[in-house]
């Protein structure tokens, strides 16, 4: 394999993004499974995060690749699909959030942590790990809306505007939901340097 | 440990790292928004008031730190996942499978109005991929038609994009793909090709044997090394 001459013929699989997305935009089901192989964990991960749980993932995920199946003739740039993928599952996991929140009894800023916050200390776990999980614990204690907007930001790399606009929120709702986000994240991680 | 408070406008907040309280005057009237924006654009343009207040570069540096741990933590998180589970794809592909779109109707003999026989768009770029796909060192990826495929014997240009192998002949390889698709074409359908147009997006390297999983969105595998299109013929510039 380290010999590129041996290897010419080389499987879909080893395709770059661009070439990828622009088959599957073309009806091609095989590179379009090579992207669902490719994101499909980032996706699942990410909208784990977003979701609180990952009892909803499979179903979301699937959705959202439904749905890119059906919009990836519309993507201009093909090498961008990463981050458009994101964005789809960003939305049917909001699209989710908001189905289930009339069952919800408790308003959104006093929602408490979606898992209880382990006081995990320093010297438990090795330090990689430790960190990894302040940071999962830190996250989802954070009430919903700032935990969403924090994520949007930080890992799906939306615009404060593009933000506002998926959670229909005035823009400086959302500044301020960030802001407070950041605060805490940031002070609830010094322990951890 | 911050008890965040409902109407607090961005701002307000007091930063508390460890025993370091930054407030707005620590930071030089900043908003933490501010600086993690600051932080963002690559600490440009440079913003003296900033970049000589020691609260701002303490809480730059609690930017840049829970950056890095962000970046590693979605890392985790994906590498964390269940094992693909194989029933949930062909589910996928399964439901997707049957919504391919198949384009327009290209006559293949006789004139589509006369109930001619006729080929799919789609079909015909699964041909044209198929061609491509037979040429070492290079992958097809989107095509277009240019011409109204719709009537028989009307001139079409096809436009290809292609990502070639870290080591071919770009020039060759281009020049092969195009004899490629004009043979297959011409053999399976009654297209009057007039020009086949590619454009190399991308010169890829293969992965090391083992890392053989996607991590950057650009080339999923090896890097990009050129990306800059060298095209066969006249480009049409395909967005």
């Amino acid at each position: 394999m380290a010999d590129f001459t041996a290897s010419k013929r080389t499987s879909l699989a080893e395709a770059d993004d661009r070439t990828l997305a622009g088959r599957a935009a073309d009806g091609d089901v095989a590179a379009f499974e090579v992207l669902v192989r490719r994101y499909g964990p980032l996706m699942r991960g990410y909208s784990t995060r977003l979701l609180g749980s990952t009892d909803e993932v499979d179903d979301v995920v699937q959705a959202a690749f439904i749905t890119a199946w059906q919009q990836l003739p519309t993507l201009a740039d093909g090498a961008a699909v990463k981050s458009w993928l994101l964005r789809v599952v960003n939305r049917k996991a909001l699209d989710r959030i908001r189905a289930r929140r009339p069952h919800d009894d408790l308003d959104d800023e006093t929602r408490p942590a979606l898992t209880a916050d382990r006081s995990v200390s320093p010297e438990a776990l090795a330090e990689h790990h430790a960190v990894q999980s302040a940071l999962s614990t830190v996250l989802a204690s954070l009430p919903e809306r700032q935990r969403q907007c924090w994520l949007m930001k930080e890992i799906a790399g939306y615009s404060y505007d593009q933000i506002a606009d998926e959670l229909d929120l005035p823009p400086s709702t959302v500044r301020g939901l960030l802001s407070r986000a950041r605060t805490s994240v940031i002070a609830r991680m010094e322990p951890w340097r | 440990m911050t008890t965040p408070i409902d109407d607090a406008t961005p701002g307000d907040e007091v930063l508390v790292l460890g025993d370091v309280q930054l407030r707005s005057a620590d930071l030089a009237g900043h908003t933490i928004d501010d600086l993690v924006d600051y932080y963002d654009a690559g600490l440009l343009p440079p913003d003296a008031s900033i970049d000589s207040s020691a609260g701002c570069q303490i809480a730059l540096s609690a930017i840049a730190r829970l950056r890095a741990l962000t970046a590693r933590l979605v890392e985790d998180d994906t590498a964390d996942q269940p094992p693909v589970n194989e029933s949930w794809i062909s589910g996928l592909l399964g439901q997707i499978g049957s919504q391919a779109q198949a384009g327009r109707d290209i006559p293949l003999f006789g004139s589509v109005a006369d109930g001619g026989l006729v080929i799919t768009e789609g079909a015909v770029r699964a041909i044209i991929r198929g061609a491509g796909d037979r040429i070492d060192g290079l992958f097809i990826g989107r095509c277009r038609f240019a011409g109204d495929v719709t009537v028989a014997e009307a001139p079409v240009e096809i436009d290809v994009d292609v990502s070639v192998l870290w080591g071919q002949n770009i020039a060759e390889t281009a020049a092969l793909v195009q004899l490629a698709i004009v043979d297959e074409l011409q053999r399976h359908t009654r297209l009057n090709i007039t020009a086949v147009n590619v454009t190399v997006h991308d010169v890829q390297r293969l992965a090391e044997p083992d890392g053989a999983t996607g991590t950057d969105g650009a080339t999923g595998t090896g890097g990009a090394v050129g990306t800059d299109g060298a095209t066969g013929t006249d480009e049409e510039g395909a967005s």
